[in-house]
């Protein structure tokens, strides 16, 4: 069989039912796994702790990979104003928004569960609220290029009309209103997720070190370091895989692409849930 | 309370710091030609359009200034924990990462440049030898700016992060940031010097950028005067407002009610961007008016 022969009309963002249905049997099969590791005693922390932080990763991941969907990213051609967005690539733009959210997480994680979320949010949100600014300064002062859509006639919150904007031979260029919020939320969301997948692992890494006697000034520096580098390298995944999901660019949230979120969230929470698992297994081997 | 005028002193450096790291880092970009704009780079002597311009896109920024600081936050980490003096162990920290970036820049360009050869594209030595170092020396200051910054935050600011940690954070975002304001720049108005100004680059004109300059063919090194009219500057500004106002907020509103001043503080500041945003779209929409006429 080619791919020639492959059946037509299927759409490249369709849902794929069965897939899913599959997935969430994976996850739940990892959150079971969890609850037998902490019941059984092989991971410290009481028999609800591993499965309760797997469950928090999981959800962390869902909204990470929520999150990118509304970042608008336009990829090269965006680089000589062809395409509307953000002229890098989607993985690196969402991650980069997600740390900066976790380094204002990390910052409040003492101070409460949801002054910590809320400030990772709000992190998040800041960098992608001052780089879409500057990305519209470049554009109108440097360019000389007003902001313009290709794919509505007009702007879905401020109305403003993209057609006769748009110079021609191109597919719109900058940063209309609706991509500039949609980075903003984008930003929110990958922020609020890898602080959450963040907390949750420095919980449960702070809660089992005891059991393994580690204690004192260097056991809270390696919770909060390996916290740190699980959360880092979860979020690149998720992040990537979304990227997969969007197929490169993507305008924002008016774009007909930012339908295909549902499948990115169901890989997501396949995937956190065997990235949480091993984060968690490596207190068995310390 | 004192407490809190060291902390804005150090914000208000690290700001400084980051906005230097900035400039310099789309500057360095530009020169070696990494950004998402390469890929005209690359594109163009497939299309007949053989340069001299370097190619240095093996990864894009955000992922390679994460290795280069991160490689010299931890030599710099690990010579602080053997007591040399602070300044001393950022520099030889960031001195062995300009070093892997020179590799890096000497392999990529090598590299991509050998697999066009099909199309008739050479390798130019010179461009090798001259280019290289002009990118180092950029590489250098964006990166030793970016590590003196995390280094404030870890030690004056008592972040919890360890040094090579919050080295992969704001490497990240450096990348992330001077790559999303610079690129546009590079791309239509350097690559693309000859279509008319004040319109996007159209479909048909791909590949063909500007490849004879003032005197003679165009080479790499004169991107860096061009970088500093606007990109550079834009850059720097970008990620300079990121690190400041992120240490801002929390630095003097962490206290008030319990953390969440600081949490209402970025909101405010997030809506008050947007406003400016508004205001940018709306003046270009009056001043530039519409190509076509409003249907």
């Amino acid at each position: 069989m080619s791919a020639i022969a492959a059946k037509p009309g299927a759409n490249a963002g369709a849902f794929q039912p069965v897939a899913s249905v599959i997935a969430i049997i994976l996850a739940i099969i990892f959150i079971g796994v969890a609850y037998f590791l902490g019941n059984s005693g092989i991971l410290a922390g009481g028999a609800m702790l591993p499965a309760q932080t797997l469950v928090g990763i999981i959800v962390g991941a869902a909204l990470i990979a929520f999150g990118v969907h509304f970042v608008p990213v336009g990829g090269a051609p965006a680089a000589m104003g062809q395409s509307p967005g953000i002229a890098t690539g989607v993985a690196m733009l969402a991650t980069g928004a997600g740390l900066a959210g976790l380094f204002g997480g990390a910052w409040a994680a003492s101070l409460g569960f949801g002054v910590a979320l809320a400030g990772g949010a709000i992190g998040g949100g800041l960098m992608m609220a001052i780089t879409c600014l500057m990305v519209n300064i470049s554009y109108v002062y440097g360019m000389g290029i007003p902001a313009a859509s290709g794919k509505v006639e007009k702007d879905p919150i401020t109305g403003d009309s993209q057609a006769a904007y748009k110079s021609q031979g191109t597919e719109g260029h900058g940063l209309p209103f609706i991509s500039y919020v949609g980075g903003v939320i984008g930003g929110l969301f990958g922020g609020l997720g890898g602080t959450l997948i963040y907390i949750e692992l420095l919980d449960f890494y702070n809660a089992s070190f005891p059991a393994l006697n580690i204690a004192g000034e260097g056991a809270s520096a390696l919770a909060v370091g390996l916290a740190g580098i699980f959360a880092i390298g979860m979020f690149l995944v998720i992040a990537v895989l979304s990227a997969y999901n969007i197929t490169g660019t993507i305008e924002g949230p008016h774009d007909p692409k930012f339908k295909r979120f549902p499948r990115a969230i169901v890989a997501a929470i396949c995937a956190s849930g065997i990235c949480g698992l091993v984060a968690l297994l490596v207190v068995a081997i310390l | 309370m004192q407490e809190i005028i060291i902390g804005i002193g150090v914000t208000a450096l690290a700001g400084a710091l980051a906005a230097v790291a900035g400039a310099a880092e789309d500057t360095e970009s530009n020169i070696g030609s990494q950004g998402d704009p390469n890929s005209q780079v690359q594109l163009a002597p497939q299309m007949g359009y053989t340069h001299r311009i370097y190619n240095k896109a093996v990864s894009g920024e955000p992922p390679a200034y994460t290795l280069w600081v991160t490689l010299a936050c931890g030599v710099a980490w690990a010579f602080l924990m053997m007591n040399v003096n602070a300044v001393l162990a950022i520099i030889f920290g960031t001195v062995l990462a300009t070093f892997v970036q020179g590799i890096y820049a000497t392999t990529a360009y090598l590299g991509r440049t050998a697999s066009l050869s099909k199309f008739g594209q050479p390798v130019f030595i010179d461009v090798l030898k001259s280019v290289t170092t002009v990118t180092m020396g950029h590489a250098f200051v964006a990166i030793f700016t970016t590590v003196t910054a995390c280094y404030l935050m870890s030690t004056m600011l008592h972040h919890p992060f360890a040094l090579p940690l919050l080295g992969i954070v704001w490497g990240l975002a450096l990348g992330a940031a001077g790559s999303a304001t610079g690129n546009p720049y590079y791309g239509k108005e350097r690559q693309y010097q000859n279509q008319k100004f004040g319109a996007g680059v159209p479909i048909s004109a791909s590949g063909n950028i500007v490849r004879y300059a003032e005197a003679g063919q165009r080479s790499s090194i004169d991107n860096g005067f061009f970088t500093a009219k606007l990109g550079g500057p834009a850059s720097g500004l970008c990620f300079g407002l990121i690190v400041f106002f992120e240490l801002w907020r929390t630095v003097l509103f962490e206290q008030v009610a319990g953390g969440w001043g600081a949490v209402i503080v970025g909101v405010i500041i997030i809506l008050v961007f947007m406003i400016i945003d508004r205001y940018v779209e709306k003046w270009a929409r009056k001043n530039y008016g519409p190509y076509t006429a409003e249907a």
